[in-house]
């Protein structure tokens, strides 16, 4: 079982950097021979598909802003979440459960597993390479969330990787 | 007044907000287009090493950051006084191009593609590449797959790291391309040159040979009368990394033709109290509002702007395609030159083109004997203080104008991204989208948000870097609103309303 962490933000943009702070962080924590690889990614869609075709498992970590939440708050989502909306997510890119449908129609071996973490973000409008002190507080939350995760072969709750 | 809002309430920050104010009779009266303001960038940079810019900037857009490191290290050849070696300045050169197929391969596909080949009208959920693949074939989606991948290893090969290049200093390019290299990225650019000649066949044979296309495409819904901007070489063939700014008015004449780091003296930045983004404008003939003709000094920096700009394409392919796009969309010639083409859904007709001249200046430069030289780097041993840098964004020309302190730091930051150049255009192209479908009262509905969505893409305009969003939603939501602000109506997509 080939497993990618998924890091997804912009470092330089305050708390939009969640996603690469953490994929930074689980970089130290997690034992070389494990299988698992960990990414940095900066726009989603596509160059996400992209990141995880060809492993077997994989978890995205991003900032998120819903606005109804308090910043720093830990949100875990589901593929399902995500196909709610139909809209893109960029501009400039498919959404992205458009391009998981791409690469699975084209053939790409995209992740039958794909659990995704997210913070809610305080700001993410500012360019600093440092995150909110929320968020800074939930970052290694994060971590050992995914690190836990991960280790339990994605079979753990997030509660249970949370304690 | 009544106001009609669109607003993508999004976690997204980078995102615009369309308001549109309709008069008594129910017609739009205004519309305006809004960006929420990012904080900071300059003090962020302000107090750097200069020689650090190129990977930072190339971080403030997860759209393009090979544009952003290309202009950066333009600006610092400047900075630090120092002329790129000539193989340098073709390696630079040869990493864009892969850029280029690669993102507007995707522009087209993705985003500006299914509107014409999968149908304006068609529902949204089939109006996406999945309903390209289903038209065209599931060829077409490993195609746009593998175009993408093949030009990401080549961008990796050449910039040191994937995504976000990192081989460019002052002077030069950090590592020269080895033979066993050159032959992988002759490669990929043979089969981008293919790529793009497919891709123009199907724009011929989907779009072109719809009467139903065709009729949008030349209707008046986004015709600006605007002045065109691009980048051109020393015989005014459009060039992508290098050259002239060349700004030519709406019959075609060249208005202005000057080195990019004299921009300042002929862009001057309009402000309005409701926008962040600034509205960039001839200096030498004026702001005079949101209007298109020769009086307005709003002017245009998109694929096909770049091509009005021009007299020709540097390579043959595109030039072929070049001459038979203007002589199927454009209105003769005016003393000896081509009037340029203005109707705005042309511009993805013109990104093909430029797919094209991309794939074969790539091909020619992956082909030159001097790709492979070693010499590709000369260290700067001054610091000259001011430096300037500007390419051809895919969407629109981008200028870093950095300054510095004595040793290298830096005490001032100005960029002009692509899109800023097309926002009073973008501003445009909404209001006559709204107007188009607004009329009296009535709002077609559907049609709506799809065309003012179709007046985004045509420009592909990118508003910021935090384009990496999940979970991916970006709702539309249009609140039509009585004379004192109360909301008579609600249209939404991808949001419960």
């Amino acid at each position: 079982m080939r497993t990618v962490i998924v890091g997804l933000g912009n470092p330089v943009l305050s708390d939009d950097g969640l996603g690469i702070h953490a994929a930074r962080a689980l970089r130290e924590v997690l034992p070389a021979d494990e299988e698992v690889d960990v990414r940095e990614a900066y726009a989603g869609g596509l160059r996400v598909v992209e990141a995880i075709a060809g492993y077997d498992r994989a978890v995205i970590v991003d900032a998120l802003w819903s606005g109804e939440v308090k910043p720093g708050t830990i949100v875990r989502l589901s593929l399902d979440d995500l196909r709610r909306s139909r809209n893109a997510l960029s501009l400039h890119d498919l959404d992205l459960p458009t391009a998981l449908a791409l690469g699975a129609m084209t053939g790409l071996h995209v992740p039958p597993r794909i659990e995704f973490w997210g913070v809610e973000v305080g700001d993410a409008r500012t360019f600093s390479e440092f995150l909110t002190a929320p968020v800074q507080e939930s970052l290694p939350v994060v971590v050992a969330q995914v690190r836990a995760y991960v280790a339990s072969g994605f079979t753990a709750q997030a509660e249970e990787a949370c304690a | 007044m009544k106001r009609i809002k669109i607003d993508p309430v999004t976690r997204l920050e980078g995102h615009g907000k369309i308001e549109i104010f309709l008069d008594d009779d129910g017609n739009v009266a205004e519309t305006y287009f809004q960006v929420p303001e990012l904080r900071g960038f300059e003090q962020f940079c302000v107090g750097r090493h200069a020689e650090d810019m190129p990977v930072i900037t190339n971080r403030i857009c997860g759209v393009c950051p090979e544009a952003h490191h290309m202009a950066s290290v333009k600006a610092l050849d400047m900075l630090f006084g120092v002329d790129p070696p000539p193989a340098a300045k073709k390696v630079r050169e040869l990493l864009y191009m892969a850029f280029y197929v690669t993102d507007h391969t995707t522009h087209f596909y993705a985003l500006g593609g299914p509107d014409f080949i999968v149908g304006p009208d068609a529902d949204p959920r089939e109006r996406n590449i999945l309903g390209v693949v289903r038209k065209v074939g599931v060829d077409i989606g490993r195609e746009v797959i593998a175009t993408r991948a093949r030009n990401h290893d080549v961008i990796r090969m050449i910039g040191g790291r994937a995504v976000h290049p990192a081989a460019g200093v002052p002077g030069g390019w950090s590592k020269p391309v080895s033979e066993p290299e050159r032959i992988v990225i002759e490669e990929a650019a043979r089969r981008n040159v293919d790529f793009a000649l497919f891709s123009l066949k199907i724009f011929h044979d989907v779009v072109l040979a719809s009467p139903v296309y065709r009729q949008l495409i030349e209707s008046g819904v986004y015709l600006h009368r605007t002045y065109s901007m691009g980048t051109v070489d020393a015989r005014n063939a459009v060039n992508f990394y290098d050259g002239m700014i060349r700004v030519v008015d709406p019959d075609g004449a060249e208005f202005v033709r000057y080195h990019p780091r004299e921009y300042a003296e002929h862009i001057e930045e309009h402000v309005e109290s409701w926008s962040y983004m600034k509205f960039p404008f001839l200096r030498r003939i004026g702001w005079k509002g949101f209007v298109d003709g020769p009086e307005s000094g709003v002017y245009a920096a998109t694929p096909l702007t770049r091509l009005n700009a021009a007299d020709r394409m540097a390579t043959p392919g595109a030039q072929e395609h070049f001459e038979e796009l203007f002589a199927t969309m454009g209105g003769g010639t005016v003393n000896g030159r081509r009037r340029p083409i203005h109707h705005r859904l042309a511009t993805h007709w013109a990104r093909l083109v430029e797919l094209l001249y991309a794939a074969e200046r790539m091909l020619e430069l992956a082909t030159d004997p001097e790709i492979t030289s070693p010499d590709v780097r000369i260290v700067p041993t001054t610091v000259k203080g001011v430096g300037i840098g500007s390419v051809e964004a895919p969407r629109g020309t981008l200028t870093h104008h950095y300054e510095s302190d004595e040793r290298g730091v830096l005490t001032k930051v100005n960029l002009i991204v692509g899109t800023t150049n097309n926002a009073a255009p973008i501003a445009m192209s909404v209001k006559r989208a709204a107007k188009e479908l607004i009329r009296n009262g009535t709002v077609i509905e559907q049609g709506l948000l799809n065309r003012i969505e179709m007046a985004f893409r045509l420009y592909d305009p990118c508003f910021s870097c935090a384009t990496h969003a999940l979970p991916g939603e970006m709702p539309l939501t249009v609140s039509i609103r009585d004379p004192r602000g109360g909301v008579i109506r609600t249209l939404a997509r991808g949001v419960p309303v």
